[in-house]
């Protein structure tokens, strides 16, 4: 079995993982003087900005409308900043990879979850806000942890396709950047689901980041579990992307050092 | 396998040399006339290293002596052919890759130990060690940018040969630092010899494979010309031209 192979392969480097996972985040903040505070910052500037600029900018129907968009929105950003960083994080990390023998498979690993710790702090604020604008939650929160690892999954996967792609074709960098910017328009992020009719519903309901977002809501903000089908939907989705994310990227990884 | 910890067979290793880019444009358009010239760095390579032996490759530059050592570590792989390697191997063929430079020496070890595939209490075991053997102590909380390059390169062999690989690859690197500290660094590899550490060695240095080493491989255009003792293999090496 290779795909048993590779995992069992990649927990054995999993201090390689947890170091580049700590690099990553130290460095990023390194050298500003606020530092780590940054990543609570970003998201709570974040919230305060569409908390100030959309109920002007727009009518909208949903009654906390800014909690609504950041709910939606630190799931997105786990899933965009990931796929797009990692998407040249194997040439990034040429040094590494034509030097050393380690899983390559650690990189993509190590970028998307830097992206899910990144999230996980929003959420520090988005918890913050409903404790705030009093918004009831309840037992509905055990699926979170369900819901996050779904996430983690389909992001990873798409993670190792777009990294492993990235070595042969170079052009892979612009698509990816254009094909992550109509998918946020097909995605319900800033706008309710509930706005869409006809094609568009039909698109966006086939769109695994629709089926996320909308669990991700049903339980912080409406306070009930996602519908069954979601789950199920958005699970099959993801262990599909994930197996097959790891398949290619064991395949094409072999010439990677040549090809970098 | 038993007693065999690297075999070779029949290993072929070609390197594509191609004008064109490697756009999809460029792929999708110009798949038909792209000039690719191939070129043939190993060809049909046999060889089997025992556990606890030590032996050098020599040969001159672009003789495939680095590909093999690359091959080894797979960090590349065969064109044809199979390479099996059992044990842990630690390659220094660049000392220093992955080393990050805002991070003090002592993080870059955790980091550097943990590429080389460490645990973290490994690592702290190993830390006193790594730390003497490199005589840094006194900078090795400042960040790795503010070394001179000689600091960097004993900071990074300490590391490489304190991982107690059952394997280790080295490609060119017994010139770290100053004399003191390569005298060092050979009495190091000489005691990992002792303890039964299996050495390859790749290098044009005469003295230091004929101590090291009690088998020299020659190769020439991808071919191993010679496997004997280190003084037969240079006698041949020499005489070839």
């Amino acid at each position: 079995m290779k795909f048993a192979n590779e995992i069992k392969e990649l927990i054995s480097y999993r201090e390689m993982l947890r170091s580049l996972i700590k690099k990553d985040l130290r460095s990023r903040y390194r050298g500003s003087v606020l530092g780590f505070l940054w990543t609570l910052l970003n998201p709570l500037f974040q919230l305060l900005i569409y908390s100030v600029v959309f109920p002007h900018l727009l009518k909208v129907s949903e009654k906390n409308y800014p909690l609504f968009v950041f709910v939606g929105l630190l799931p997105w950003i786990f899933f965009t900043s990931a796929v797009s960083v990692a998407t040249t994080s194997i040439v990034s990390n040429s040094n590494l990879i034509k030097k050393i023998y380690f899983p390559r498979l650690v990189i993509p690993f190590s970028v998307s979850a830097v992206s899910l710790i990144n999230m996980l702090f929003g959420f520090i604020i988005a918890f913050a806000a409903i404790i705030i604008t009093k918004t009831p939650v309840g037992l509905s929160l055990t699926a979170l942890p369900a819901v996050i690892l779904i996430q983690f999954l389909f992001v990873t996967g798409l993670c190792c396709i777009f990294s492993s792609l990235y070595v042969y074709f170079r052009d892979f960098e612009h698509i990816v950047s254009v094909l992550l910017t109509a998918w946020f328009y097909l995605t319900p992020v800033v706008y309710s689901e509930d706005l869409l009719s006809g094609k568009v519903k039909l698109i966006s309901s086939l769109n695994p980041m629709t089926r996320i977002i909308y669990c991700y809501r049903q339980i912080l903000l409406y306070n009930s579990l996602p519908q069954f089908s979601s789950i199920a939907v958005s699970a099959a989705y993801a262990i599909a992307v994930f197996i097959m994310g790891i398949s290619l990227f064991s395949r094409l990884q072999r010439r990677f050092a040549e090809e970098i | 396998m038993d007693g065999c910890c690297i075999k070779a067979e029949n290993v072929s290793k070609k390197f594509t040399v191609s004008s064109g880019g490697s756009t999809l444009k460029d792929t999708m358009l110009f798949r038909k006339n792209r000039a690719c010239s191939s070129h043939c760095v190993l060809d049909g390579i046999n060889l089997e290293i025992k556990k606890g032996e030590q032996v050098g490759l020599i040969g001159k530059n672009g003789c495939g002596k680095s590909t093999l050592l690359k091959l080894f570590s797979k960090i590349i792989y065969p064109d044809s052919g199979c390479i099996t390697v059992s044990g842990r191997v630690s390659s220094l063929l660049e000392l220093g890759a992955g080393f990050h430079p805002d991070f003090s020496g002592r993080e870059n070890i955790y980091f550097n130990g943990a590429v080389l595939g460490l645990s973290k209490s490994e690592i702290s075991q190993r830390l006193d060690d790594i730390i003497s053997f490199s005589e840094l102590s006194k900078f090795i909380d400042s960040p790795v940018r503010t070394y001179s390059s000689g600091m960097y390169m004993r900071l990074a062999f300490s590391i490489a040969v304190s991982s107690s690989a059952e394997i280790l690859l080295i490609d060119e690197i017994l010139a770290v630092g100053d004399a003191a500290f390569q005298e060092k660094c050979q009495r190091k590899i000489e005691e990992l010899k002792n303890s039964g550490t299996t050495l390859v060695i790749v290098s044009h240095d005469e003295s230091a494979i004929k101590r090291l080493c009690g088998r020299a491989v020659y190769l020439k255009d991808g071919k191993i010309a010679a496997d004997a003792s280190p003084d037969e293999a240079f006698e041949i090496y020499k005489n070839s031209d």
